[in-house]
């Protein structure tokens, strides 16, 4: 066993963290203020090829492994976690089941321009009345003649102001609990479909987030994603693939609270020494460092898996509880470290705190991850 | 349409290194990056490139385990790598690298303008540049900010202590360039996916004619002292006469 | 053969060098040989100044630069073989230093911060690395012993009547393709402090925003960027966000750092951490940022700006 990444990895990770230095950091603290969507940021991830990292090159993306992929979410995310954020979505709950499901003429009309960065994706699942519980899901999908007729209200859309293309998933057989759910390529411009208000959210305030409503909406048959009823099946997978992003995401942060409190401790004068030289910061530090490269290896052995073409789904759910949690602690230590300056505007770890949070909470809760580790273990 | 050659070092990360308990300096853990102004020397060489045509060139004279920084070289739009390489060109002198580089350049490689960083982030001894223009008998132009070619002429300006000089010189001519020259470009992935892809021209000691003596005998290496001075001075006459004196001392004012 | 030779383009440098290298000479017991573009008057003051032999370079046509002198000085340094040749680290004389250093394939030591002669009779010069954090101790096994001298680290050498020394003009320097087409003076500071190489920061101890010239004076005067604390771009808006240094603004990395009534708060500390000299002028003796300062003056800056700016015009 060699836990070293290959140059090539190492340069692609070194090259986000350039292209996050130059291009994210300077707008890091506006977009969030603002809750803004950093469009140029993203015409620039998308020039230098980040939009569709793990995707073959005919159908525009780069063909890299699902590891190189996850640490480019990290170094992105270290910088801006709203940026990593789209980006991740984008490519692994919105690109990802077109490119895992999808035939070819969907992947050419739908997955190039995606991959190129062109189009924007986005994934809408989950509805008011289903979170966790994504059977209770109510929104329907009838096929009159050529065309599906979709009806329903999805929420907490993210990327969903501003997407161009949804994949989004209603009951075909509302009956039927376990294949009565299909899944479905929707383009922005459908009649019938309308994109709510931009949630104001804690944090990952860029990250744009709304409803999805679908009102006799008309889709073409051939939008149909996989066979009719595999819709369960390719969210599930999804959420396996995508929470190996979030995982990384989390990972991204705690680095970046890290960075912030090393650099701050040991310039903080009290009792006239650096508070870098009180044990009860030193362990902090100790701590936030293991953890992060617990949960750093835990992904890499997730993502790793993947590439291998293994079963990797109890490693995702491990990935993303351990760095999820482990995340949100440690950017709360951070704030601790940095005393009173650490909770006002104007520092990175107040960012990084409200940051954190969502980690716990999206692409399955911390207890939705458990659900899914205790059910493959106690099996 | 010029053949451009541009010459990079894979140097030690500074941000890695950390006086020991001891007051050496350890690099066991250090990390390595291409040399901070031989970013601007290859952004400078791919854009003389898109503007009058012609072919990029790198260079390096490396330890034989900085196939890194080959990629990295590469993936920022040379076409072609030379790779000088031996276990034993980790610290060389410039004398040394500037004498390798010119017999590899001077035998293989076709150039009109051959651009180098004003120094290597590691070493600063910004000697290399000068030396290998000497080596190879042609003109030099150091620390440059700015470069475009006028009927077959180099023309640049060039910084010095009274502020610029505008030179034009016949090609073939090396230059040394500024950081401000201009903002090298950040690559993008399909950049270093392609990078692996281009060819890399392997050239080992024994494939080099002459020997290289070290000249300069290094006598140690101690970290410079990172806790501030905190030499008080009062107000008076004197006081500012000796704080003037101090601040002169360390040589850091009126260079240009 | 034997001797100590210097060189320097400006001829401020060449009175530091004068001090160097008369040191050197006595302590080697042989002579100092000064290479200077001037004329006969030029060489006297030189040789008044401590010069043994002056070699004087008749004066260049307009479009020549001043590296049409390298061949020369190559040539004529081969023939003498001095022990020691020091030039003066000016950027033209760091780029003529390693160009002769070629030519004679000797080795030379960049920006010398300190030099020594052994018992046996050799140079043992410091320099610093990896961007000022280490600091390298070498010697030179060729000849010359080369090394190239950062300005004011030497006193100037001052005129000793009486002194006697010889005077030998060179041959005009042959042109060299290269031709000067304009020149320019030094352009006003272009208001970049993260490039910038000195840095005069302002700080709420200023009372008006018209006291900011004050600071602009000491700054035109040290050829410094003036920068300033989050106080005065973001509350007081006398400067803009791109003055500013500090932990939510920029992060600097001058040699020279220069804080004028700035308290020293950690969050702007941040942004000077990677400078390399850091200066400070504050009324207040427990102001935090002379615990992170090299030099500070306790004292009123209406006061002691004025009396700096005359100190270091001189
Ligand atoms: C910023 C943001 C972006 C999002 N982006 C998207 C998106 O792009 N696409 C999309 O489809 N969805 C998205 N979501 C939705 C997200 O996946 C859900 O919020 C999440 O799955 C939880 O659902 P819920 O909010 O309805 O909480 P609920 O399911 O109501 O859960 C509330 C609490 O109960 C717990 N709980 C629920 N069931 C159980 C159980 N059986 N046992 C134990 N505990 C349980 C949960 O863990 C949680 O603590 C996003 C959400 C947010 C906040
Ligand atoms: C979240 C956060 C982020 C921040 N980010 C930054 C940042 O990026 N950059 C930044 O600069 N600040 C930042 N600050 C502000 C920082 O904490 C300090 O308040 C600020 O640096 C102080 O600026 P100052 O030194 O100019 O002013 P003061 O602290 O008011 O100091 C003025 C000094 O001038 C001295 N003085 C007064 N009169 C004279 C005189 N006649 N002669 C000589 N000395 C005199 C006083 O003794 C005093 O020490 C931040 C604060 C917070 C909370």
């Amino acid at each position: 066993m060699n836990f070293k990444l290959t140059e090539e990895q190492e340069l692609i990770r070194d090259n986000m963290r350039e292209f996050a230095r130059t291009y994210v950091d300077p707008v890091a603290v506006e977009i969030d203020e603002n809750s803004r969507y950093p469009e140029e940021v993203i015409k620039k991830l998308a020039e230098g090829g980040w939009m569709g990292m793990p995707f073959p090159a005919e159908y525009g993306g780069a063909g890299v492994d699902y590891l190189t992929y996850a640490i480019a979410v990290e170094e992105l995310s270290r910088s801006c976690a709203a940026t990593g954020f789209t980006m991740s979505v984008h490519t692994g709950l919105a690109c990802g089941p077109i490119a895992l499901y999808g035939n070819d003429d969907q992947k050419k009309k739908y997955l190039t321009p995606m991959a190129k960065g062109e189009h924007l994706g986005a994934f809408a699942l989950t509805e008011p009345g289903a979170g966790t519980d994504v059977g209770a899901a109510t929104s329907t999908a009838v096929l009159d003649g050529d065309e599906y007729v979709l009806n329903g209200v999805k929420t907490f859309t993210s990327n969903g102001p501003v997407a161009n293309t949804y994949v989004t998933f209603a009951w075909t057989d509302k009956n039927d609990k376990r294949n009565g759910m299909s899944a479905f390529i929707v383009p922005r411009e459908t009649p019938g479909l309308s994109v709510g208000e931009h949630f104001m959210k804690m944090g990952i305030r860029a990250s744009q987030t709304s409803e999805i409503i679908f009102k006799d909406c008309r889709i073409p048959k051939e939008n149909l994603l996989g066979k009719v009823g595999d819709g369960m099946k390719i969210a599930m997978n999804c959420f396996d693939h995508g929470r190996i992003g979030i995982a990384a995401q989390a990972v991204g942060i705690a680095q970046a609270a890290l960075d912030e409190s090393i650099s701050y401790s040991k310039q903080r004068i009290q009792f006239g020494k650096p508070i870098s030289k009180n044990q009860a910061i030193q362990w902090m530090i100790a701590d936030m460092y293991t953890d992060i490269t617990a949960g750093r290896f835990l992904y890499y052995y997730a993502a790793s898996l993947k590439d291998q073409g293994l079963p990797f789904s109890k490693e995702a759910a491990m990935a993303k509880v351990f760095c999820a949690e482990m995340c949100s602690k440690h950017a709360s230590k951070a704030v601790q470290i940095h005393g009173g300056y650490g909770y006002c505007k104007g520092q990175k770890v107040e960012r990084l705190m409200r940051d954190a949070k969502i980690t716990e909470i999206y692409e399955g809760t911390s207890e939705a991850q458990r659900m899914v580790i205790a059910g493959n273990v106690l099996r | 349409m010029p053949n451009i050659v541009c010459c990079f070092k894979w140097v030690v990360d500074e941000a890695y290194i950390k006086p020991s308990s001891s007051g050496k300096i350890d690099l066991e853990w250090a990390e390595y990056k291409l040399s901070d102004y031989d970013r601007n020397a290859i952004e400078e060489a791919v854009r003389l490139q898109e503007i009058y045509g012609g072919g990029v060139t790198a260079v390096t004279v490396a330890s034989s385990d900085a196939t890194k920084g080959i990629k990295d070289a590469l993936s920022r739009g040379p076409e072609k790598a030379y790779f000088i390489n031996d276990d034993q060109f980790e610290n060389l002198e410039p004398s040394q690298t500037s004498a390798i580089l010119a017999q590899v350049i001077a035998d293989q490689i076709d150039y009109d303008v051959i651009i180098c960083g004003e120094g290597s982030s590691d070493m600063y001894s910004q000697q290399v540049g000068p030396r290998l223009a000497e080596k190879l008998g042609i003109p030099c132009i150091a620390f440059v900010n700015q470069l475009s070619i006028e009927d077959k002429q180099i023309i640049a300006e060039r910084k010095t202590d009274e502020g610029m000089e505008v030179i034009s010189a016949p090609m073939p001519v090396l230059v040394t360039v500024l950081p401000d020259i201009n903002n090298p470009r950040v690559p993008g992935l399909k950049d270093t996916l392609a990078a692996s892809k281009k060819p890399v021209i392997n050239i080992e000691l024994e494939d080099l004619a002459s020997e290289y003596k070290r000249l300069l005998i290094d006598k140690g290496l101690k970290a410079a002292s990172i806790e501030r001075n905190c030499t008080h001075f009062g107000a008076g006459p004197e006081d500012i006469k000796a704080f003037v004196e101090a601040i002169r001392k360390t040589g850091v004012i009126d260079r240009g | 053969m034997s001797g100590v030779w210097i060189y320097a383009d400006k001829y401020e440098q060449v009175f530091e060098l004068l001090t160097a290298g008369r040191g050197l000479a006595d302590s080697l017991g042989t002579k100092l040989t000064a290479l200077v573009s001037g004329d006969n008057d030029t060489a006297q003051d030189l040789i008044a100044r401590g010069a043994d032999e002056v070699l004087l370079f008749p004066p260049l046509a307009e479009d020549q630069p001043v590296q049409d002198y390298v061949p020369l000085m190559a040539d004529e340094a081969r023939e003498a073989d001095p022990d020691i040749f020091l030039i003066a680290a000016s950027l033209k004389g760091k780029e003529m230093g390693a160009r002769i250093a070629a030519r004679l394939d000797t080795a030379l030591c960049s920006e010398c911060i300190t030099m020594n002669i052994d018992d046996k009779g050799k140079l043992q010069m410091e320099r610093l690395m990896y961007g000022g954090s280490a600091i390298q101790t070498v010697s030179i096994n060729s000849r010359p012993q080369m090394a190239t001298i950062p300005p004011r680290a030497y006193e100037p050498a001052q005129v000793i009547d009486s002194r006697q020394g010889s005077v030998r003009t060179l041959k005009k320097p042959e042109p060299s393709g290269m031709k000067v087409i304009d020149r320019k003076g030094k352009a006003q500071s272009s208001g970049d402090i993260s490039a910038a190489r000195v840095i005069v920061c302002a700080g709420r101890g200023l009372e008006k925003q018209e006291d900011l010239d004050l600071v602009r004076e000491l700054a035109g005067v040290l050829g410094a960027e003036v920068a300033c604390t989050r106080p005065i771009s973001e509350e007081k808006h006398w400067m803009t966000e791109e003055s500013c240094i500090g932990l939510s603004a920029k992060e600097v990395k001058p040699a020279l750092y220069l804080g004028i009534g700035v308290s020293g708060q950690i969050q702007h500390l941040v942004g000077i951490r990677e400078a390399g000299i850091i200066c400070a002028v504050n009324s207040d003796e427990n102001a935090p940022i002379f615990e992170s300062a090299d030099y500070g003056i306790t004292g009123d800056l209406y006061k002691i700006v004025p009396a700096l700016i005359e100190e270091f015009k001189k």
